[in-house]
C-alpha cells in the first residue's frame, strides 16, 4: 500500500490534518494513521491510495548467465537450426505490389497473410539449409524403394486424398451446373428468336399468297424465296406505275394490314342479339354426353360407396 | 519393442528392433534394402543410423490429469514427431510441480515437456531442462493435430527436423534463452537409434503478436515447395524460471493476461454494457415522468368569458295564465260545410 499525497489549493489546507475521513478507505484505522503521521509519512494534502505499478521481472543479467550456463555448443549438423526472415514473396513481386511487411509484424488476424509469412520463413530456411546439408552429407531425398514407417498411416493419407478429391468434384459439379444454366438461358433465347423468325416468314408468305389470290400482285416472286430481282430494265415503267398507286395505296395498304383478308378482326366477339341467336357453335353430342370418358381409368378409383354400403362396412369393422 | 540395456559408449544396435524383420542388418549396410523387399513381404526396416549417437538428449512428454482429447492427440503427435521422446503416465494433480524433476530423473531424461490442463479449458505447457536448467511456462492456444484432414503433408516417422526461427528470437535475451531451449528440445540427435537419416520436414517458430507460433511443414521438392503436416499451436509465454519447474523468475511477460482474467474482462464488459443501457433507459423514464404536470386548472378557461349586464332575477310565484286557443277544433270539414251549404 502506498499513500500518495498531492498538493491542494490554499483554501483546503485548513481542513486537512493528514487524517482521512471515515467514508474513505476504512482499512486504515485512526491509530495507524496517527502513527504514520507521527513518523512523518503522511504529509498535509489529500492522501489517496494508489495501486503500486506491477513490476514485471526482466532479469537480463540472470537470463544471460543462464543461457551461458546451459547452452551446448553442438555442431550445426546436430542441431540443424536456422534463423532467417521469410523468403521473397513471388506473387507480390509478380503483381508489382510492395511486400506488405518488411520487418514489422504481420497482422495476426489476417489468416492468409500470417500463414504465408510462416510458409515463406520455412521456405527461406529450406533454401538456405539444403546446400549446408549436402555439405555435411545429410541426405534429404528418400530413394524410391526405401520403405519406412510414416508419421501418418496410409489410412489417414487415403482419407485426406478422398477429401481432396471430393472437394474437387463438388467444385467441378457446381461449375458444370453454372455452365448448363447459362447455356440453357442462351439456348432459350436463340430458340425463341428462331421461332419468331419462322412465324414471320410464314406470315409474309401467307400475305403474299393472299395478295396474289386477291389479284393485287400478279407476280409469283414470293415462291422463289428470298431472291432479290434486279429492277434496272423495267425501272422506268415500274416507277410510273408506282407513282400512280403510291398515294391511295399507302392507305389501302395500312387498312389491309389491319383489317385485310377476312374482314374486321377486332370487333368479333360482341354479345348482340345476332351473336346470342347464333347457335352454330352448338354440338349436341358434346353437350349431351354426360361425362362419357369417366370410366376410362376404372370404376372404383374415385367412387365413394353409397350410404347403405358404408353403414354395413362400418358396423362390421 | 523389447527393452534392452543400452551399452555406454553409444553403439547403435537399433537394427534388432525391426518389425517383422527376418534378418539382422549390420550398421554398415546402406539404408536401401531392395533385395529383401522383393523376396519377402514388405517389411518395415528399422531406422538405420550410420554413426555413433553422441548427443544424449531425451525428452519426457507427459501431462497432468484432466486434459481433453485434442491435447492428448497433440501430445501423441509430438511423441511421433520426436523419436527422442519418452512417454509417461499422467501425473496426479495433488503432487507439486517439482515432483516432475524426479520423474525425469527416473526416466533418465534431461528435457521435459509437461502439459497441464486447468478447469478443463486452459492448457499450459512447461518446457524445461530437467536437473538445473531454465524452464518456461506457456499458455497453449489454437491446437490443430496431425489427424486433421486439411494437413495434407506426411513425413517419415522419426526423421530429423530442420528448425527455423524468426530473427526476433535474437533481439531479446529471454527469447534467446527460449531459442536455445527449443533447439535442444525439438532437434533430434544425429544417429539416434530411432531416427531416420533423412531430413524431410521443418519446424517453424515465429514470433507474432507477442506469441510464438509453431508450424510443421514437409519438404516436397528441392525448390522448397512445402506442405503442412501438423500439429500446430500457439504459445503465449508466461514466465521463464531459472530452475526446472521452480526457482527464481527470470522473466515475466507483461502482456500476458491469464485466461481467467480474460474471461472476467469479457464478462465485465458485457455487464457494463447492460448496466449502461439500463441507466439510459431509467434516465429516459425519469425525463418523461418529470415533465408531466397535473393540469387541474385550465389557464385558458376564462378567455371567452365576456362580462354581461346583470339582469334582475324575476321569480314567478303565480302560475302563468293559459293561452287563448284561437283554433276552432269543433269545426266541420270543408266538404261537409260545402255540403251543408
Amino acid at each position: 500500500m502506498i499513500i500518495d499525497s498531492s498538493t491542494m489549493e490554499s483554501e483546503d489546507e485548513e481542513s486537512l490534518l493528514g487524517q482521512e475521513s471515515e467514508d474513505e478507505n476504512s482499512e486504515l484505522s485512526d491509530s495507524e494513521l496517527q502513527e504514520a503521521f507521527a513518523k512523518g509519512w503522511l504529509k498535509p494534502g489529500m492522501n489517496v491510495l494508489v495501486d503500486k505499478t506491477k513490476k514485471h521481472v526482466n532479469n537480463v543479467e540472470g537470463l544471460k548467465q543462464c543461457l551461458a550456463g546451459f547452452r551446448k555448443d553442438l555442431p550445426w549438423a546436430e542441431r540443424l537450426d536456422m534463423t532467417n526472415l521469410p523468403a521473397e514473396d513471388v506473387i507480390y513481386k509478380a503483381e508489382g505490389k510492395k511486400p506488405a511487411v518488411k520487418i514489422g509484424d504481420v497482422n495476426p488476424d489476417d489468416d492468409f497473410q500470417r500463414e504465408m509469412f510462416f510458409y515463406r520463413q520455412a521456405q527461406a530456411t529450406v533454401l538456405d539449409a539444403l546446400p549446408l546439408l549436402s555439405k555435411h552429407g545429410i541426405p534429404t531425398k528418400r530413394p524410391d524403394d526405401y520403405f519406412a514407417e510414416m508419421a501418418k498411416s496410409d489410412q489417414q493419407m487415403q482419407k485426406i486424398r478422398k477429401k481432396l478429391i471430393s472437394k474437387h468434384l463438388i467444385l467441378e459439379k457446381s461449375e458444370k451446373a453454372k455452365k448448363l444454366r447459362e447455356q440453357r438461358k442462351f439456348g432459350k433465347k436463340v430458340q425463341v428468336e428462331v421461332i419468331q423468325k419462322r412465324h414471320k416468314e410464314k406470315r409474309d408468305m401467307m400475305t403474299s399468297v393472299k395478295k396474289f389470290q386477291k389479284g393485287m400482285t400478279d407476280k409469283l416472286d414470293f415462291l422463289d424465296g428470298d431472291q432479290k430481282k434486279p429492277r434496272e430494265p423495267s425501272q422506268a415503267q415500274n416507277k410510273v406505275a408506282k407513282d400512280n398507286k403510291k398515294g391511295p395505296n399507302a392507305k389501302r395498304k395500312y387498312k389491309d394490314q389491319r383489317f385485310g383478308f377476312g374482314g374486321k378482326k377486332k370487333g368479333k366477339k360482341w354479345n348482340t342479339k345476332e351473336s346470342h341467336n347464333d347457335v352454330s357453335g352448338f354440338r349436341a353430342k358434346v353437350a349431351n354426353a354426360k361425362g362419357a370418358k369417366k370410366g376410362a381409368k376404372g370404376g372404383k378409383q374415385n367412387k365413394r360407396p353409397g350410404k347403405s354400403v358404408r353403414k354395413k362396412t362400418k358396423s362390421r369393422s | 519393442m523389447s527393452a534392452f540395456k543400452r551399452k555406454r559408449g553409444g553403439q547403435a544396435p537399433g537394427n534388432k528392433k525391426a518389425k517383422k524383420a527376418k534378418f539382422v542388418a549390420d550398421t554398415s549396410e546402406a539404408p536401401k534394402e531392395n533385395e529383401q523387399e522383393k523376396t519377402h513381404e514388405i517389411t518395415v526396416p528399422a531406422p538405420v543410423s550410420q554413426g555413433k549417437w553422441k548427443n544424449k538428449e531425451r525428452v519426457l512428454i507427459f501431462s497432468s490429469r484432466g486434459i481433453n482429447y485434442r491435447t492428448r492427440h497433440m501430445m501423441q503427435d509430438l511423441r511421433t514427431m520426436m523419436p527422442h521422446s519418452k512417454a509417461d503416465t499422467k501425473m496426479d494433480r495433488k503432487d507439486k510441480l517439482f515432483v516432475v524433476n524426479e520423474v525425469c530423473e527416473i526416466k533418465n531424461c534431461n528435457k521435459c515437456i509437461f502439459f497441464e490442463a486447468k478447469k478443463k479449458q486452459d492448457l499450459y505447457m512447461w518446457v524445461a531442462n530437467s536437473p538445473h536448467g531454465p524452464s518456461a511456462k506457456f499458455l497453449v492456444q489454437n491446437i490443430h493435430t496431425l489427424a486433421e484432414l486439411k494437413m495434407t503433408g506426411n513425413c517419415l516417422k522419426g526423421s530429423r527436423p530442420l528448425l527455423s526461427f524468426d530473427p526476433k528470437f535474437d533481439s531479446e535475451p529471454h527469447f534467446a534463452v527460449l531459442k536455445e531451449l527449443f533447439t535442444q528440445t525439438f532437434s533430434t540427435p544425429r544417429y539416434h537409434p530411432k531416427s531416420q537419416p533423412f531430413v524431410d520436414h521443418v519446424f517453424t517458430f515465429t514470433i507474432n503478436d507477442d506469441r510464438i507460433w509453431f508450424r510443421n511443414y514437409q519438404i516436397m521438392e528441392e525448390d522448397a515447395a512445402l506442405v503442412e503436416i501438423g500439429p500446430r499451436f500457439v504459445l503465449n509465454l508466461i514466465k521463464v524460471f531459472q530452475g526446472s519447474f521452480g526457482g527464481p523468475t527470470l522473466f515475466e511477460n507483461p502482456n500476458f493476461t491469464s485466461p481467467n482474467m480474460h474471461r472476467r474482462q469479457i464478462r465485465l464488459a458485457a455487464a457494463a454494457r447492460v448496466r449502461e443501457k439500463q441507466m439510459v433507459k431509467e434516465l429516459q423514464k425519469l425525463k418523461r415522468a418529470g415533465t408531466k404536470e397535473d393540469v387541474t386548472i385550465d389557464v385558458t378557461a376564462d378567455v371567452f368569458l365576456t362580462p354581461a349586464d346583470e339582469t334582475p332575477v324575476l321569480i314567478q310565484t303565480e302560475a302563468p295564465e293559459p293561452k287563448v286557443v284561437k283554433k276552432n277544433k269543433h269545426k266541420a270539414f270543408k266538404r261537409q260545410r260545402m255540403a251543408r251549404k
